[in-house]
């Protein structure tokens, strides 16, 4: 997986032997306040949130303004409503967050079809909670290229992934990856994305982001995607990684699945884990 | 059918009786110092005041009635001649020109013919010198005939450090770049700061903007059509040239004197080597190859062989890769029937092909994508008279696409996996006319019927909704087996071109062409990748078309020293090829969901001073053009403006001669800044991703772009009884290092190190540069 990031990154290189770079002050247009919608329901307890924000000028900083005093619900495909409740704690990092009852979690097969009002609009998608493979196991390595060189003391562990690829059914997949608790990438625009098109079944020694060190929790999540998941997730690669449209296509937004032009979108998967501790494998 | 019908009949318009006894005066025109064929030489004959050009195989025929007859033989830098000829039966009269003895003189050998530009009835045309070339600033001190092509009038660049040109408002893959007749489908070397062309081998060089004879076809905008030398055919020599990036050496000698001859030349880059002296693992390299021999087995038959191949190769580490090359082989006979007729029969093959690759253990893989093409051209002119001649032919093309195969390494994550291919074929019957109606009014007419098929094998799916790329459902399914008809398309390619001559150093020039292609570059960027596919018109992807008017003013001032040219142009394309917003283009399986066929409108004002004689010699050009484009559901509908759309550009290329030892070149160019997309805001999504809102495609501008390149070039003076002249090129590259922009793009604030700034909320936009000021050297010996 590093690899193929890698494969990516490689094809920009060459111009960036050349190339210098400088930041400059840019004459953005500006847009009106946009609804932005991050919802996700998958099919283990405690895990579905839907988030509600506005986006921002360029130039802004900090956290966008959040939207309090939505109606958020999820639709099952048999019909039953799930009322999603903001912040239901009073966590201060939890602004613009709805979340269901504890106990809520998807199942495998069905539709979920979000509903959001805010301020007498209301906008809708639906996605479809689609089975996800397991991971078998996850191996560490020493990186020699690290342990010569390690960006901090003693992270120099490359985690590697195993599992298997169902070939009867196109599978398209969202990986994360975590560090003690905190996710990590390997730069910041990276999205782990991928369609099972050129995979075979095997998936056998596939690398993780970033380096480990010895004592580190490290966890991968494997997400199942829809169709319209997976076109979201490579658009907003494509756009995060922009070029500025001279060898990239001009940027666009990342087609999604909300309708009245709702930034953002609405996801539905299968969730699967894989937690060990870092430590040497014998072999 | 009537429009083959309506081809015949201008086929036959041509049988116009003629009454007078006549006699046929022909044969080739070389250069006397190495045996080359001269392209383009004016035959003038004073008593008619009328005259022929040489044509790209060096020869000429001209029909006249029996006489006694004046007729000059002249070519720009060559000493002009004439001969006294008693037409009283046909001959055949091979010229051999010389050069000007006197260098540093000012030269007065012109005879009237000087003024071309002029006379000629081809408008929107512009030649290059590459001796010229040869002498101005260079990028690395490699001279690249694309990058003095990017500052013609009409032609515009995306920018440095490419070798992409965009002629009156078409994109990239509209230019069709031949190399004796091949065409090149990737002409860039390292992702093009150099061209695949080296200069050391090339003879001739034509650009076609607009009324493109019949001849040519294929592509929208423009025909760049490249002729190698021959090779001396009466003594051995060579060139080679070591520069900072590359060095390269030529040979050329006969095989058997004046009868046969080869040229064959090679150049490699070795940035590899200093990346190695870096201890850099990733390694870089390109070589290219040209070769060539020629024969002439008697005054009727000459026979030609040439290949190119090159091939650009990039290693990251030890386990991932990329290449990708062009191959060309041209096998060419020149045949002449009888004093009249010349014909030209060529069998042509061209392969582009990609590669990328990673042998690392776990994902391993090996991609490949070629395009093969073979091509037959039966091309003939016919010499009725001075006043009237024509060209007609017939062109079949071959063409096989494969799109993608990935091969996985063992133990590799991947599986195979096999893009369908694409084949088709691409019949062209044209013919053109040149005809002088009086001393003053020319016409050049004619028409090309394209017929193009796409064939089998091939599975073509039929969609629900074939512009659904979200989720794209294939409803149905037909095989069609190999060589079966799947689609065709048959378009009549009107060509027109008239001038007329108001003095004897000013013309007025109109010219109408349409163009249709059908070979379609699969690319989203303003700058095509080599790692870009092609694809050929199908039942999903119609024939791009365009329709192209043009007038021109010409004049020649001071006995033909300076030429002015102001030309405008209207184009106006239908179908043009594009994608949707996001399209996924590289291993789309349901590609075909991506396309988008709009309409595309382009119009400017071409200016041009010239001055090709004398100590200093250059050209001074300025465009003003507007291109955009309206494509369905691009932009959310709304028309925008084309990737290469600049609205001023202007260009100054000189060479000056100061004495025998030195000669100075340089360079200056400006352009206003090319259309970008620029966010309106951003959000927040994820985990902590911070994409940006785009609401209006190419809605700003970079700013503008202008270099300064300076060169010398020193040539020590030759001692007595040496035989070999060596010279060195001192270039400077962006002399007041300009930060010329190349791109803008956003990201989350970081510092020098790449790590973000506070808490990465707050964005930036970063301007990419390419090149500071960059001093080269290059040493350069021929014998």
């Amino acid at each position: 997986m590093k690899a193929l990031v890698k494969n990516i990154l490689a094809l920009g290189l060459f111009i960036g032997l050349f190339s210098c770079e400088e930041t400059i002050t840019i004459d953005t247009s500006s847009t009106d306040n946009k609804v932005v919608i991050e919802g996700l329901v998958t099919n283990v307890q405690g895990q579905s949130y839907v988030k509600l924000s506005r986006n921002r000028n360029f130039y802004d900083a900090g956290s966008t303004a959040r939207i309090t005093d939505a109606e958020v619900s999820v639709t099952t495909s048999s019909g039953e409503q799930i009322v999603f409740v903001h912040n239901p704690d009073g966590d201060a990092d939890k602004e613009g967050y709805y979340y269901p009852n504890a106990n809520f979690a998807g199942s495998i097969g069905s539709s979920y079809t979000l509903n959001v009002e805010v301020e007498g609009v209301s906008y809708t998608a639906t996605d479809e909670l689609l089975p996800v493979t397991t991971i078998d196991s996850l191996a560490v390595r020493v990186d020699p290229d690290q342990l010569a060189e390690p960006e901090e003391p003693g992270r120099y562990y490359a985690v590697f992934m195993y599992a298997k690829e169902p070939q009867d059914r196109v599978d398209y997949y969202l990986f994360k990856f975590y560090r003690n608790g905190e996710l990590v990438l390997d730069w910041p625009t990276d999205v782990y994305v991928f369609d099972d098109e050129t995979l075979g079944e095997s998936i056998d020694d596939v690398e993780i982001a970033e380096y480990y060190k010895e004592g580190d929790q490290v966890k991968v999540e494997m997400y199942s995607l829809s169709r319209q998941g997976f076109i979201f997730y490579s658009d907003l690669a494509t756009l995060l990684n922009n070029d500025g449209g001279m060898f990239s296509p001009p940027p666009a937004n990342p087609r999604n699945n909300l309708s009245n032009g709702a930034l953002g979108f609405f996801q539905v998967s299968a969730m699967n884990d894989y937690e060990r501790t870092v430590t040497p494998d014998e072999d | 059918m009537r429009k083959l019908l309506l081809l015949i009949g201008l086929l036959c318009l041509v049988g116009i009786a003629q009454a007078q006894e006549k006699f046929t005066i022909n044969g080739y025109i070389r250069d006397a110092s190495n045996g080359e064929e001269l392209i383009g030489v004016t035959v003038y004959v004073k008593e008619t005041q009328s005259g022929v050009i040489s044509n790209s195989y060096g020869f000429y025929s001209l029909t006249l009635p029996k006489g006694t007859y004046h007729i000059e033989y002249s070519f720009i830098g060559l000493e002009t001649q004439e001969k006294l000829i008693e037409l009283d039966k046909d001959i055949s009269m091979n010229v051999e020109l010389t050069e000007i003895a006197t260098e540093l003189s000012e030269v007065v050998v012109t005879g009237e013919r000087e003024d071309e530009q002029v006379v000629r009835i081809q408008m929107s045309k512009n030649e290059l010198d590459i001796a010229q070339v040869k002498k101005l600033p260079a990028l690395f001190g490699e001279p690249d005939i694309i990058k003095t092509i990017q500052m013609m009038p009409g032609v515009i660049s995306a920018g440095e450090g490419t070798s992409s040109f965009f002629v009156r408002g078409g994109s990239a893959d509209q230019n069709l770049i031949l190399i004796d007749e091949a065409p090149v489908y990737d002409p860039s070397h390292l992702f093009g700061l150099f061209s695949v062309f080296n200069a050391d081998v090339i003879k001739d060089s034509e650009l076609y903007k607009g009324g493109i004879p019949a001849r040519f076809g294929g592509r929208l905008s423009s025909i760049l059509d490249i002729r190698t030398k021959d090779g001396n055919n009466k003594e051995f020599g060579g060139e080679a040239g070591i520069g900072l990036l590359a060095s390269s050496l030529m040979l050329e000698g006969p095989i058997k004197k004046e009868e046969s001859s080869f040229i064959v030349s090679a150049r490699r880059s070795y940035v590899d080597l200093f990346l190695k002296a870096a201890n850099q693992d990733n390694l870089v390299y390109f070589y290219d190859v040209n070769a060539k021999v020629n024969w002439r087995a008697n005054n009727k038959n000459r026979f030609f062989i040439a290949a190119y191949m090159g091939r650009d190769d990039f290693s990251f580490g030890d386990d991932f890769g990329f290449d990708w090359g062009n191959k060309t082989a041209t096998f060419r006979w020149n045949h002449l029937f009888n004093d009249k007729l010349f014909s030209n029969t060529s069998l042509i093959a061209s392969r582009f092909d990609y590669g990328l690759g990673s042998t690392s253990e776990s994902d391993g893989f090996d991609w490949s994508s070629n395009l093969t093409e073979y091509s037959f051209k039966q091309d003939q002119s016919y010499f009725f008279s001075p006043n009237l001649s024509m060209d007609f032919g017939y062109h079949v093309t071959y063409r096989q696409f494969s799109p993608g195969i990935i091969e996985p390494e063992e133990g590799s994550i991947f599986k195979r996996t096999e893009l369908q291919k694409e084949y088709a074929l691409d019949h062209a019957l044209y013919a053109g006319f040149e005809q002088q109606v009086t001393d003053r009014l020319s016409f050049q007419y004619g028409a090309r019927l394209s017929v193009f098929q796409s064939m089998g094998e091939q599975m073509v799916y039929e969609y629900a909704d074939v512009s659904n790329n979200i989720e794209p459902i294939r409803i149905d399914s037909t095989y069609y087996d190999s060589f079966e008809n799947i689609k065709t398309y048959v378009n009549l390619e009107p060509r027109f071109a008239a001038r007329y001559i108001l003095n004897e150093s000013t013309s007025l020039k109109a010219s109408y062409n349409r163009m249709v292609q059908n070979t379609h570059l699969i690319s989203s960027g303003t700058v095509p990748l080599p790692f870009n596919t092609w694809a050929p018109s199908s039942v999903y992807l119609r024939p791009q078309m365009a329709d192209q008017f043009a007038v021109g003013y010409f004049k020649n001032l001071e006995n033909n020293k300076y030429e002015l040219s102001a030309e405008a142009y209207y184009k106006d394309i239908q179908n043009v090829t594009d994608f949707a917003d996001n399209a996924r283009i590289f291993f789309n399986k349901d590609l075909v969901t991506e396309y988008r066929q709009g309409s595309s409108e382009a119009y400017g004002v071409e200016l041009m001073v010239q001055k090709k004689k004398g100590d200093l010699t250059g050209f001074v050009s300025y465009t003003w053009s507007k291109a955009t484009r309206l494509v369905p559901e691009v932009n959310q509908g709304r028309e925008f403006y084309a990737n290469h759309d600049r609205r001023n550009s202007l260009n100054v290329v000189a060479t000056y001669d100061y004495n025998d030892k030195w000669s100075f070149g340089g360079n200056f160019t400006y352009g206003t800044g090319r259309p970008i997309t620029l966010p309106a805001g951003s959000y927040e999504y994820g985990d902590g991703y911070i994409p940006d809102i785009i609401t209006e495609r190419n809605g700003f501008r970079l700013r503008d772009f202008h270099r300064m390149d300076l060169s010398a070039t020193l040539t020590p003076r030759k001692n007595v009884g040496k035989k070999y002249e060596t010279s060195w090129v001192f270039s400077l590259y962006n002399a007041y290092s300009r930060k010329n922009p190349f791109s803008v793009y956003t990201r989350v604030q970081m510092d020098d190190d790449d790590n973000i700034i506070g808490d990465g909320t707050q964005k930036e936009a970063r301007l990419i540069y390419l090149f500071p000021v960059l001093p080269s050297i290059t040493y350069n010996i021929s014998f």
